[in-house]
C-alpha cells in the first residue's frame, strides 16, 4: 500500500487518496465508517486532478 | 542475477519530455526477478506516465511490452517493428539490454529507466546484496565460497586487515568482515588448513581494465548458420 501511495505521489496525486481497509463481511458499521472517512478525505483533497472538467 | 533499481520518476519524465509516442519495454530475466524492470514494473511505470501525461495535458501515448531477454538478439527481433512505430523506447533492462536494444533499433532512440546496480543475490524479501564483481578469475574454491573481491572492502586475499572487529568490517557497521566469513565457512567445512596457503600476487588481467571484455569460443562460432544450412 505504501508503495502504491508513493507511486501516486510521484505523479502529483495525494497518496492518501488510496487506502486499504480490512473489514469483515459482518462489520457493516466499520464499512460505513471507512466509506465516510474516504469521502471526507476526498472532499478535503478536492477533485481528482486526472478528471479535469468532468465533474 | 544482475540487480537494478528503477530510476526516479522525475528523471524518466525528463528523458522522454520531447516524445509523444513511447514504448515501455521490460525484460523478463534478471530485472524481472529483482522487481525493477519486468512486466509488472512496466505496467506500473506506464500507469504513472499516463497519469502524469493526463494531469499535465502532455498528450502522450504509452505502449507496453516485455520480452524474455533484452541481451539476446533473437528476443529483440520480433519486436523491432513495434518498437520502430514509437518515437522512443524506454528500456527497463540492465545496461547490457539497453545497449543491444539501442544497436538494433537505430534510428529509434532507446532510453534507460533502470540503474544497473550489481551482480548479486536476493538475501530476503526487499533486500538484494552484491556478491560478484565479474573479475574473470574466480577464487571461490579457495575461500569457502565467500568472495573477497566483492565482499572485502580492501580486496584482500590472505586474511583480514586490522579493521576487522568482532566480525564486522571497519568500513560499515552493517557489513560483515568477508575474511571472518571465510574463516567461519572453512571451519564449518573442516578446511581451515586452506588458510595456510599464501595466495600469490593476483593476476588481474582478466578483470575489467577499461577495455570491454569478451568471451570467444571457436566451437560455438557460426553454429547457428551451420544448423540453418543443414535444414535447407
Amino acid at each position: 500500500m505504501k508503495y502504491a501511495q508513493k507511486m501516486l505521489e510521484e505523479v502529483g496525486i495525494e497518496g492518501d487518496r488510496l487506502k486499504m481497509y480490512n473489514i469483515g463481511a459482518s462489520d457493516a458499521p466499520l464499512f460505513a465508517q471507512a466509506a465516510n472517512e474516504m469521502t471526507e478525505r476526498a472532499r478535503e483533497f478536492g477533485p481528482n486532478p486526472l478528471k479535469k472538467g468532468k465533474r | 542475477m544482475i540487480v537494478g533499481e528503477r530510476k526516479p520518476f522525475a528523471e524518466i519524465t525528463e528523458l522522454i519530455k520531447d516524445s509523444k509516442k513511447v514504448l515501455i519495454l521490460g525484460c523478463g530475466t534478471c530485472v524481472s526477478v529483482c522487481m525493477a524492470g519486468g512486466m509488472k514494473e512496466v505496467s506500473i511505470l506506464a500507469s504513472q506516465l499516463r497519469m502524469d501525461s493526463g494531469i499535465q495535458d502532455k498528450g502522450m501515448e504509452f505502449g507496453e511490452d516485455t520480452i524474455q531477454r533484452q541481451c539476446d538478439r533473437e528476443y529483440i527481433e520480433p519486436i523491432i517493428e513495434l518498437a520502430k512505430s514509437h518515437d522512443v523506447v524506454v528500456s527497463m533492462a540492465c545496461g547490457a539490454g539497453v545497449q543491444l536494444l539501442s544497436d538494433m533499433l537505430v534510428p529509434t532512440p532507446v532510453l534507460p529507466a533502470v540503474n544497473t546496480s550489481f551482480i548479486g543475490i536476493c538475501e530476503e524479501e526487499g533486500t538484494w546484496l552484491e556478491r560478484c564483481r565479474g573479475c574473470g578469475n574466480c577464487l571461490l574454491g579457495e575461500t569457502g565460497g565467500i568472495c573477497p573481491v566483492a565482499r572485502c572492502a580492501k580486496n584482500l586475499f590472505n586474511g583480514p586487515c586490522g579493521g576487522s572487529v568482532n566480525g564486522i568490517c571497519e568500513v560499515s557497521p552493517n557489513t560483515p568482515c568477508a575474511w571472518q566469513l571465510v574463516y567461519d565457512r572453512l571451519k564449518a567445512l573442516d578446511k581451515l588448513e586452506t588458510l595456510e596457503e599464501i595466495q600469490p600476487i593476483r593476476d588481474w588481467s582478466p578483470s575489467s581494465n577499461g577495455i570491454p571484455r569478451g568471451v570467444f569460443r571457436e566451437d560455438m562460432a557460426g553454429i547457428g548458420k551451420e544448423s540453418e544450412s543443414a535444414s535447407e
